[in-house]
């Protein structure tokens, strides 16, 4: 049929703007749908890929020291196919500023394997150091150049060999009080066993045994009989590599009752690098599917009402093609070919580039704080098969509207739709208090309740556009909010020194001497909860003055000394409350002791119990500090004697200040595509009640109308539905925001959504702007109304 | 007799790519006010342009329009919508009503835009619609419909009510109805008001003051009619 071919070409360049509006609303749709997705699925599957590829462990053991025995023992028990032992401290890299190395000894590396960038493979038998790729890329730090770092006195200077990342470290902070990664102060560096410094063990034995106080290291090398100074290198960890992950618990059964050097043995559910990306990808999911799914279902039903609109415009015209005698199937199959070669071509296009622009954009994004080294974005089936959903739905739209036509017989098709009404008795319109109302009032409000379809398709549409402007905001305001909540309320104090383990009591007076007896303690702790054990963290507060607490309100609240303190969210997690009992113990310590809570505090980013140091040592236990919080000024200062890092809030906070900055571009690119969309959707619906209402303004013009009346009249109605729609869209953005905050986050966070009075006052006008510069437009083509013509257009 | 239309060689020309269509080709024509006048002619002849024209929906483009001593020709679109309001009563073969407005509130429409305008009830009663004030369009019949449209006609009082095929869509009983309500129009105001009605219809010759043939852009004939009969006098 070349003549409907040609038809189907001329509506679509006589209706283009129309068309084009169609167009960009699937294409929108399908383009934040596939770029998000593409983004979330490309980044747990890169991270599938890594931990894969390069064996990431499957259980992980602590200790004090796991001697050569204990590693062959390890690896006699069933399911366990390899493991490899670790030595972690932290040093402090020199001639840089507060940076902190966690600095790793190892003897092989086939567990958790290095990525190479750029250098050499690890060797056992090589002097040198691999370092993290991304700290090297921010300090400047190339292969073959030497750095130096220093643990306790003890100072190393190597060669780095190579820039690596390593599977357990895809997410590493330098503290509990950062949430995203800077890759400025804290990196991870490996070295063969070999290179540990000499000095150190042999200070260690001359500490531990009188005789050899002062000797030389060689006198004592030849002192001891048969030494050999590998017997003396102390591990605390090991990694370990199953056979089979689904007997993952009687492995770790095997191992507690068996080696009982293993003070924790946890899986990779409990490591912190493993967990943060995992949840990073869950976040993602549920602010996708939310995000996504709403723009698409506004997107989707807009081009469905206008499809629909548009057959039904054509009816005369599907009348006369029936008269004619033309086939049935041919007139649906012309029809339906406008919803679907628009769609089809949309669909494609945003599935591509969504993946290649917005998927790539936010994974490249992501991918700065997560060192994952090979990621792309990845689409799944589900994508495709919404893309195709899509243009199913807007075809069968097209189909159903078109073929409802067809069912009339062919001259009462001819005829113009007459709309059905309810007698006016029922109109509640032409009552009392509307009649007091201005007529152009009245002929808006009849107006809408006669086209329910297409003002409800507005009133969506600009809901959904105010509930992203608002969601957009939110994010950024309720992520400020948990700033303040973090460092101003929380964190009273300057610096933060965490403190070696292995202090002595000499260098613990010195430092309260100089930066205050504020300090704490956190013990990783397991809880029983029924039939359950679970791994949490209690802190042992002595520094009530610094390191605060807040209650339900984010109001302050006092410790007292009667028993345990768990924050909120972790007491809705375990079923308990104020008044219950816990039973716990220390990782190290056998004895379990049960405590009653006596409140509940809130907490941003760590869920855990709390007490202070006078509960603590009423359970007839020792205190010992592991860390100093200090208002004095350490700027200066790189190394102190039991000092492991120096943390400066300020810093933290300019970190995690720098990481607002990368989502405020994200959240920017996000509102300009919500108003895109917005503006789309208002766009539609304008034009769609214009050309229906395009006789009436021709008609009022005859009647001596001037353009300025007309336009007051049209841009009326959509400044109701505009301001409706605002109405219901900013709580409704509230609530959205909320539940991405809730839902999405992982258990370790407690925030809700913040969103303050200014950025509710910025979505409004936003919308304002897009709804005003739309009516604008529209309302200038009032003027190019030509009587005559739409006048016989109506015959 | 005092004239109400004067038009000096005027022109409409319509323009399609490199074609051009001369819809009015350099017309002289003058109405005397007062007058039931008829335009005939063919489709296509450009009788709906000539009726456009004197509405002040459309502008010539050579010469110039009188009504009523003033040159609408040159009016910019604002004084056009003025001339309109003030002037010009219209009445379309579709009706041309608003859909979402009762009856009343239809005629109610001109009140916003005319200084003095006819009282609505009295309209509407004049073209016997008093029961159904309260009805939307689509709850009348077409005879009914054309009957607002006069009603809203009516309202605005003008000097000229300019009619194109009003009673083309309607049977012939319930158009002679709407023919007797144009006729009432021309005796208002002391019978100086003059009704233009543009017809394909012949019939309409033997009950106008003044018949005016045209055809292929031109006027062929003005025939003055002595003695033009009653509307009921005709076979329709």
């Amino acid at each position: 049929m070349r003549s409907l071919n040609k038809k189907l070409y001329r509506d679509i360049k006589f209706n283009k703007s129309q068309f084009i509006t169609i167009f960009l609303m699937i294409f929108l749709g399908v383009f934040v749908f596939s770029g998000i997705h593409s983004y979330m699925d490309g980044m747990r599957i890169s991270g599938e890929n890594y931990y894969e590829e390069n064996n990431f462990e499957d259980l992980f053991l602590v200790g004090e020291n796991f001697t050569k025995e204990d590693l062959e023992n390890i690896k006699k028990i069933e399911n366990i196919k390899d493991a490899e032992r670790k030595f972690t401290i932290v040093t402090t890299l020199l001639d840089h500023d507060d940076v902190t190395l966690e600095t790793n000894f190892i003897e092989s590396n086939h567990i958790s394997k290095f990525y190479i960038v750029e250098g050499e493979a690890f060797s056992r038998e090589k002097d040198g150091v691999w370092i993290d790729s991304y700290l090297a890329k921010n300090l400047g730090l190339t292969v073959g150049e030497k750095i130096t770092f220093q643990y306790k006195n003890y100072e190393m200077t190597k060669k780095i060999l190579g820039l690596i990342t390593v599977p357990d470290h895809v997410y590493a902070i330098k503290s509990e009080n950062e949430i995203f990664p800077t890759h400025q102060d804290y990196g991870f560096v490996y070295l063969s066993i070999d290179q540990f410094p000499k000095n150190f063990i042999f200070d260690e034995l001359r500490s531990k045994n009188a005789l050899l106080r002062n000797l030389e290291n060689q006198e004592i090398e030849s002192l001891i009989s048969d030494f050999h100074i590998e017997d003396y290198y102390i591990f605390n960890s090991v990694m370990i590599d199953v056979d089979d992950v689904s007997k993952l618990e009687d492995t770790k059964e095997d191992i507690e009752s068996n080696i009982s050097s293993a003070i924790a043995v946890t899986d990779r559910n409990s490591n912190i690098s493993y967990n943060s990306y995992n949840s990073e990808v869950e976040e993602g999911d549920t602010y996708s599917s939310v995000f996504t799914l709403l723009f698409l279902f506004i997107a989707v039903l807009s081009v469905v009402t206008t499809m629909n609109r548009f057959v039904r415009g054509q009816r005369t015209q599907i009348g006369t093609l029936k008269a004619l005698g033309i086939k049935r199937n041919k007139i649906i199959l012309h029809y339906i070919s406008y919803g679907f070669y628009i769609s089809l071509v949309a669909s494609i296009l945003g599935v591509v580039l969504g993946n290649f622009t917005l998927g790539q954009f936010f994974l490249n994004m992501e991918m700065t704080y997560f060192e994952v080294p090979i990621y792309s974005t990845k689409l799944l089936p589900i994508v495709y098969v919404l893309a195709i959903g899509v243009v199913l739905v807007v075809t069968l739209v097209t189909y159903l509207s078109c073929k409802k036509i067809l069912k009339e017989p062919a001259s009462l098709a001819l005829r113009v739709e007459v709309p059905k009404v309810k007698s006016t008795n029922f109109d509640i319109t032409t009552k009392e208090i509307f009649k007091k109302l201005s007529l152009s009032s009245r002929w808006n409000l009849r107006d809408i309740t006669r086209n329910k379809g297409r003002t409800l398709m507005a009133i969506v549409g600009i809901v959904g556009c105010t509930m992203l402007i608002v969601c957009a905001f939110g994010l950024l305001d309720s992520m400020n909010s948990y700033l303040d909540w973090e460092f101003e309320k929380l964190s009273n104090f300057r610096y933060k020194l965490s403190l070696n383990e292995n202090y002595t009591e000499e260098e613990f007076e010195l430092l309260k001497q100089k930066y205050g007896d504020q300090t704490s303690k956190t013990y990783g702790i397991e809880i029983k909860t029924g039939g359950n054990k679970e791994t949490n963290v209690l802190t042992i507060n002595d520094a009530l003055n610094k390191l605060r607490y807040t209650d339900h309100n984010k109001e302050y609240m006092e410790l007292s000394d009667d028993g345990i303190y768990i924050t909120e969210k972790l007491s809705k997690t375990l079923g308990l409350t104020v008044g219950d009992e816990i039973t716990w113990h220390i990782f190290g310590d056998d004895n379990w002791y049960t405590s009653k809570i006596v409140g509940l505090n809130r907490d941003p980013q760590n869920q855990q119990l709390n007490a202070t140091r006078k509960f603590y040592e009423s359970l007839g236990l020792n205190y010992r500090a592991d860390c100093i919080y200090t208002d004095e000024d350490l700027s200066d200062v790189e190394i102190l004697d039991g000092v492991d890092t120096i943390q400066s809030i300020n810093n933290l906070k300019e970190g995690m200040e720098g990481m607002l900055d990368t989502m405020k571009s994200m959240v920017v690119l996000l509102i300009v595509v919500s108003a895109i969309l917005g503006f789309v959707i208002i766009y539609n619906l304008g034009i769609l009640s214009f050309s229906e209402k395009n006789y009436q303004f021709a008609t009022l013009k005859v009647l001596g109308f001037k353009n300025q009346y007309i336009k007051k009249i049209f841009v009326k109605q959509n400044i109701w539905i505009t301001i409706l729609a605002i109405a219901i869209g900013l709580p409704l953005g509230f609530l959205m925001t909320d539940y991405i905050f809730k839902s999405a986050l992982s258990d370790s966070y407690d925030f809700n959504a913040n969103i303050k009075l200014i950025s509710y006052v910025y979505s409004i006008i936003g919308t304002f702007v897009v709804s005003f510069i739309v009516n604008k437009i529209l309302s200038g083509k009032i003027k190019t109304i030509d009587m005559v013509t739409s006048l016989k257009g109506n015959e | 007799m005092e004239k109400i239309v004067e038009l000096k060689k005027v022109s409409k020309v319509y323009t399609t790519g490199e074609k051009e269509f001369k819809a009015i080709d350099n017309i002289d024509l003058s109405i005397n006010k007062g007058e039931f006048v008829v335009i005939l002619g063919p489709s296509g002849a450009g009788k709906s342009t000539l009726l456009n024209l004197i509405g002040g929906m459309d502008t010539p483009t050579k010469g110039s329009i009188k009504i009523d001593g003033e040159d609408i020709s040159k009016y910019d679109e604002n004084k056009l919508s003025d001339y309109r309001a003030e002037n010009i009563g219209f009445i379309f073969q579709f009706y041309n009503i608003l859909p979402t407005l009762t009856v009343l509130e239809n005629v109610d429409v001109v009140k916003d835009i005319v200084k003095d305008p006819i009282d609505s009830f009295e309209a509407i009663k004049d073209v016997g619609l008093s029961k159904h004030i309260n009805k939307f369009p689509n709850q009348l019949s077409g005879g009914e419909q054309q009957r607002v449209s006069i009603a809203r006609a009516i309202a605005k009082n003008p000097k000229l009510l300019l009619c194109d095929e009003p009673t083309g869509a309607l049977d012939s009983k319930t158009g002679v109805e709407v023919l007797k309500l144009l006729k009432k129009q021309c005796d208002r105001n002391d019978g100086s008001n003059t009704v233009i009605i543009v017809t394909h219809n012949s019939l309409f010759a033997d009950i106008a003051d003044t018949v005016i043939r045209v055809k292929n852009g031109k006027i062929e004939s003005v025939e003055k009619n002595s003695s033009p009969k009653k509307i009921d006098e005709v076979k329709w």
